[in-house]
């Protein structure tokens, strides 16, 4: 979606300290000139399929159609994302882009970590130095994916100011970026940030839509009625919904974080039942939830990619003319429609994704057989585990992973039988 | 004339008779560690003579902001701080120390939050002589501009090393009170004294504004103040003076800044 000179509606804009104006129109410039040249969008397209396989199916879900006994469910499958995740698409994107304007480092933020490994993956894959900053809180519950960022020669930063999720996250980028904006690009992993960057990640991630568009074509013969996403900062959602905006048969909802209650610091619900309001913080204009001196207050989400506490300006203004509805799913319901998904269709979802599957399994029952939803499957959920398991009281898990620990350390014989068969590690 | 301009213009003359120095500008975040105790450094501080108070009201997210700083405010934030309490404080402040002037510094959303215009006005009729909003661009700040013009206080405007020239100019031509010179690129504070990067774009906003200029971000040594008197009216002590304020208390922290500004101990 185009924005008004970096607005969409009300919201957007940039607002970031004068040290980095200079980078921030260097990036306007490149964006524009990588779109219109054939030799940039031809490179992109290379990479996508090359490299992160795509185009992902959509995939029919024959299964929960019938449990649900409404509306036939299909899924955009963005967890068969080189990454397991729709992040590639904009990392791969923003990549190469870095390369066209020379610089030589990449800084992101991340909240669930598949940011971090998508951009980590890409660094190592364009030779760019990497370094990704990482809430305290998040570490904690993403240490796999941290483990890997550190593998693939990333950097990880552990952010112990304020909340120590996303947004601190966010936060400690730019101030990175305002010191090494240089040699340095700040590789934003959602459609938020100052302009240009919600509209550029817009534009790298509305292949998805393009898709599905494509792919509903062929396999029903028409458009969706309906699509869902889950909304944290909001890309996978923009990537979906954007090539149906002017599609006006096509309803699109996104949905939020409902945590675990309605206080502050309980949820990341910031759109629906107005519990946010306009801010400008973090580089943007939007909708944030603040309290009444303007402050940015905690949030909470079992899913650490919706755990933000802000949006994407271009669903705030979707939002606002009622283009997309939006509404929300618990920590609660999240786990139902993620055990729901595991057992009758065999596909592991991330707990970010599994909030638009909530609703969508919410709704569907509602819909005709004749209907058509489309469920964005923004992540596999490989990366839950920890969290999965606990929540669904594993009983095997704890003692596995204790048995687990203890042997960890005994790890050097491992290494030397695998030495010694002159296996590389 | 503004009358921090004029203010800035007046003491420079009165001092460069006798002193070698620049202006000084310490800076303070409201609030921390407590509201009464940054109130009693605020008051320290005047006793000293500084010439000009910088008083950062704490936002959740300081992005232009070092770790000091950053931390600082954080704490603060532990309480809910209001801007309305905040400037019936500075309000008393501006009233017993006239020979010193006040400057607010806030992110953006606090002061959004609060109304753009009703904001410059409390300001204004707190005393206060001038706002600083990193996050705020020129190009942005149309309400704010005509604000601070009716209620005749001054917008602080920010140039770095790397603003384009012509957009320097364009700055430096609409800026008024003072105009912030930032001296390197980063956040605020960090420990290494290097020197700073490059007075040659100080020199080039000379040639397009008569506006006093201030230098800022890193100063933490006698030794660049001293290189900032030959460029610019007044030096910014900002995380250096809290590095010193948390690890050895007030009185130290006062004596740095008697350090870095001589000409203070005559007040």
């Amino acid at each position: 979606m185009k924005s008004e000179q970096g607005y969409y509606g009300q919201y957007g804009g940039s607002y970031i300290p004068e040290i980095l104006y200079t980078s921030q129109q260097q990036i306007v410039k490149a964006f524009e000139e990588a779109k219109n040249d054939p030799l940039f969008m031809q490179e992109l397209h290379k990479q996508w399929e090359q490299f992160s396989g795509r185009p992902t199916p959509l995939t029919h879900c024959e299964n929960l159609s019938a449990h649900f006994g409404g509306a036939q469910i299909y899924l955009k499958r963005e967890d068969l994302n080189h990454s397991g995740a729709h992040k590639m698409n904009n990392v791969i994107g923003q990549g190469l882009l870095v390369k066209r304007m020379g610089k030589t480092r990449v800084i992101a933020e991340t909240g669930a970590g598949q940011h971090g490994i998508a951009t980590a993956l890409v660094a190592a894959r364009l030779g760019l130095e990497c370094t990704i900053y990482m809430g305290a809180k998040d570490i904690a519950r993403q240490y796999p994916n941290v483990f890997w960022m550190k593998q693939l020669g990333a950097t990880v930063v552990s952010v112990t100011t304020g909340s120590q999720t996303l947004k601190d996250a966010l936060d400690e980028a730019l101030r990175d970026w305002s010191g090494s904006h240089e040699n340095s690009h700040y590789l934003i992993g959602t459609a938020c940030g100052c302009a240009p960057f919600p509209e550029m990640v817009a534009y790298f991630q509305s292949v998805i839509g393009d898709e599905v568009k494509t792919q509903s074509q062929a396999q029903f013969n028409t458009l969706p009625d309906k699509l869902y996403a889950c909304v944290g900062g909001g890309s996978n959602a923009i990537g979906l919904f954007n090539a149906f905006l002017e599609d006006n048969t096509v309803e699109m909802i996104g949905v939020e974080a409902a945590g675990k209650g309605q206080e502050i610091g309980e949820h990341s619900i910031r759109l629906s039942h107005n519990l946010g309001s306009k801010a400008i913080a973090q580089g943007f204009s939007s909708i944030f939830l603040q309290n009444e001196s303007g402050q940015l207050q905690d949030t909470h989400s079992i899913a650490a990619g919706l755990d933000y506490v802000g949006v994407s300006p271009i669903i705030a203004h979707l939002a606002e003319v009622n283009r997309v509805r939006m509404t929300y799913a618990s920590d609660k319901e999240v786990l139902e429609a993620c055990s729901l998904l595991l057992r009758n269709e065999g596909i592991i979802p991330a707990l970010e994704s599994s909030h638009a599957l909530a609703a969508a399994f919410r709704e569907a029952p509602k819909l005709s057989s004749q209907q058509h939803i489309v469920v964005n499957l923004s992540g596999r959920g490989d990366k839950d585990i920890f969290n999965v398991a606990k929540a669904f009281q594993d009983e095997e898990f704890v003692p596995f992973i204790q048995e687990y620990a203890n042997t960890f350390s005994n790890n050097d014989d491992q290494a030397d039988d695998l030495n010694n068969e002159g296996g590389v590690i | 004339m503004s009358q921090l301009q004029q203010f800035i213009t007046t003491r420079k003359q009165q001092l460069s008779l006798e002193n070698q120095t620049p202006l000084s500008m310490t800076h303070v975040i409201y609030g921390y560690p407590s509201v009464e105790e940054s109130l009693t450094w605020m008051k320290t501080l005047l006793d000293l003579g500084v010439d000009l108070l910088e008083v950062q009201f704490p936002f959740s997210d300081p992005v232009a902001d070092g770790p000091t700083i950053v931390n600082a405010c954080h704490k603060a934030l532990t309480e809910d701080l209001k801007i309305k309490d905040c400037l019936l404080h500075l309000k008393t402040l501006a009233q017993a120390y006239p020979n010193s002037k006040i400057v607010f510094m806030s992110y953006l959303n606090p002061i959004f939050k609060f109304g753009m215009t009703t904001f410059i006005e409390q300001a204004s009729l707190s005393g206060i002589s001038g706002i600083i909003i990193p996050d705020l661009a020129i190009e942005n700040a149309q309400e704010y501009q005509q604000a601070c013009d009716v209620f005749k206080i001054d917008p602080i405007w920010l140039v770095t090393p790397i603003t384009p020239k012509e957009r320097l100019k364009s700055i430096a031509q609409r800026s008024s009170g003072l105009l912030y010179c930032v001296s390197r690129s980063g956040v605020t504070g960090g420990n290494r004294t290097r020197d700073i990067q490059s007075y040659s774009y100080i020199n080039d906003v000379k040639c397009y504004t008569q506006t006093p200029l201030a230098i800022g971000f890193g100063i933490r040594s006698r030794k660049q103040v001293e290189e900032i008197m030959h460029h610019a009216d007044i030096a910014i002590i900002g995380s250096a003076l809290l590095d010193r304020y948390d690890n050895q208390g007030a009185t130290a922290a006062a004596l740095f800044v008697k350090e870095l500004f001589p000409h203070l101990h005559h007040s």
